[in-house]
């Protein structure tokens, strides 16, 4: 289970966050939905502590973490327990496919270079990049790279994994080839949290929308709820802005 | 103004040449190696913008850019043994090389420097994120994700600088050691032959330019292989390499929000 309680960031004198609560319970596939600044990317990043929140509590499986006193070694166990993708991708660069997802493994899990190789490689196929094991990045397109991303992810094995708009820095065409990726790992029970502004896709696979603006979580509810009855004024305006094809009834 | 041009002298000369070409190599090679570890030290306290000491790095590179080697050369023989007399220390006996290789070692630093920081911040800030995001620590991110691509980046600024360097260590000889331009100036002065002795100087330095030019591009490509797409062939020209160094320099803070760790 992960529990965000109380989290507060600002960068200078603009809040960003403002005492966030979230529970996200084991196996659920939450989604943070939101108009751009409102803070769920920050959000998100808190999480795993590429944002250092001002003030709050973290709790990630059985790891707790108070962001007032955390100590350095306390960040690492932290970000041990979850994984993160990347909208840039973000790969290393020089490494290859197979390189960057047994790079955790071996530097992190302290895993045996074959362990850590055949996992890997069982990984990759999984996202069906088989047959890309020794290409670099640069040799990769962007669906292909953020598959990679995602098999990154997964070879940590961690208590959740946060995807921050994975599919934003992709051409359209390829956008499915990774929604269907991540489709399918949710299928296995794997606990994610979503930022996305892929409405359908948020629709079939969350089983919780949590729709932020403004540094608050403005409402949150299973998506038929959220998306079929919203409560609340600025929810609506913004599901109207973003589904306009829903307007008109023929 | 000397003995008339004659060929054969040049040819006489390589071999007399040569025999200092080992010291001269050697103040390359030492102050190389001191560049380096200064130019870490300098760039550090610039990359992570620590307060007092980036003021000091600033002062210390605008000084060793701004001013002609020969003045530093002069300044730290004469200068050195002076301040230190003030704290006790005599080292006015100290052979002059170390005085030479010590000179053009902070040189090069403060070059040094400049490269690192430059290489260092082209690095996708992105990849650093994801490395954290692993699990890494933050020398593990350093020196695993980095520290290999921020070298690649560097090595065609920093075989700029080695190649300067041998050119520049052509001046240690007005502080009367013995390497290569000062080898000729003598032989010059005994026969009178200069020209002859000057070209000769000039094919020698010139081949070992070249020497060193080849084996960092070697470097280089290997440093870069990942780089390499499928449409690109193996032989690429510096021009090409250049356009890439700049497209990873464009992709700087591609990604979304800033970090603090």
């Amino acid at each position: 289970m992960i529990q965000l309680t109380n989290i507060t960031k600002s960068f200078g004198r603009h809040q960003v966050l403002n005492k966030i609560d979230l529970t996200v319970q084991k196996g659920e596939v939450v989604v943070i939905l939101g108009p751009s600044g409102s803070g769920k990317t920050t959000l998100l990043r808190c999480v795993n502590y590429l944002e250092k929140p001002n003030d709050g509590e973290i709790l990630i499986g059985d790891y707790r973490l108070n962001c007032k006193h955390a100590s350095k070694k306390d960040i690492y166990q932290l970000r041990q327990k979850s994984a993160m993708v990347f909208q840039q991708y973000n790969l290393f660069k020089h490494k290859t496919a197979l390189e960057n997802v047994m790079e955790g493994l071996v530097v992190v899990k302290k895993l045996s270079k074959e362990e850590a190789k055949t996992r890997s490689i069982a990984l990759l196929e999984k996202v069906g990049l088989g047959s890309k094991l020794d290409a670099y990045p640069s040799q990769l397109s962007g669906g292909q790279q953020q598959r990679v991303g995602i098999a990154r992810a997964l070879a940590l094995e961690p208590e959740v994994i946060l995807f921050d708009e994975p599919t934003s820095a992709l051409d359209p065409e390829l956008v499915g080839e990774v929604l269907a990726v991540i489709r399918k790992i949710a299928k296995e029970g794997i606990t994610m949290i979503v930022v996305t502004h892929e409405m359908g896709f948020a629709r079939d696979v969350a089983n919780h929308v949590v729709f932020m603006d403004g540094g608050v979580i403005v409402e949150e509810g299973t998506p038929v709820e959220l998306f079929n009855n919203p409560q609340e004024e600025r929810t609506k305006q913004f599901l109207k802005r973003i589904t306009p094809e829903l307007n008109y009834s023929i | 103004m000397g003995a008339p041009f004659d060929i054969t002298y040049v040819f006489g000369y390589l071999p007399k040449l040569l025999s200092t070409l080992g010291m001269t190599l050697l103040i390359v090679g030492g102050s190389l190696l001191v560049g380096i570890v200064v130019g870490f030290l300098i760039a550090l306290p610039r990359l992570y913008r620590i307060p007092m000491l980036n003021t000091l790095a600033r002062i210390y590179v605008s000084f060793f850019r701004g001013t002609p080697i020969l003045i530093q050369l002069f300044l730290f023989y004469y200068g050195l043994p002076e301040i230190l007399k003030l704290a006790h220390l005599d080292i006015s006996k100290a052979p002059v090389l170390v005085f030479v290789i010590i000179t053009y070692g902070l040189h090069t630093g403060a070059f040094m420097s400049e490269t690192i920081r430059a290489s260092v911040t082209a690095v996708d800030r992105g990849q650093v994120e994801a490395a954290y995001a692993v699990g890494m620590t933050s020398y593990q991110a350093f020196t695993r994700i980095m520290l290999p691509q921020a070298m690649a980046i560097a090595v065609p600024v920093f075989s700029n600088l080695v190649i300067a360097l041998l050119k520049d260590t052509s001046l240690a000889f007005s502080l009367g050691v013995m390497e290569m331009t000062g080898k000729a100036q003598t032989l010059g002065s005994l026969t009178q032959h200069f020209i002859e002795a000057y070209i000769s100087l000039a094919l020698i330095y010139l081949v070992v330019s070249m020497t060193l030019e080849k084996l960092l591009l070697i470097a280089e490509r290997r440093l870069l292989r990942h780089e390499e797409t499928d449409s690109t062939g193996h032989r690429r020209f510096r021009l090409e390499q250049k356009s890439s160094y700049r497209r990873m320099v464009a992709s700087v803070d591609a990604g979304k929000g800033g970090t603090e760790v």
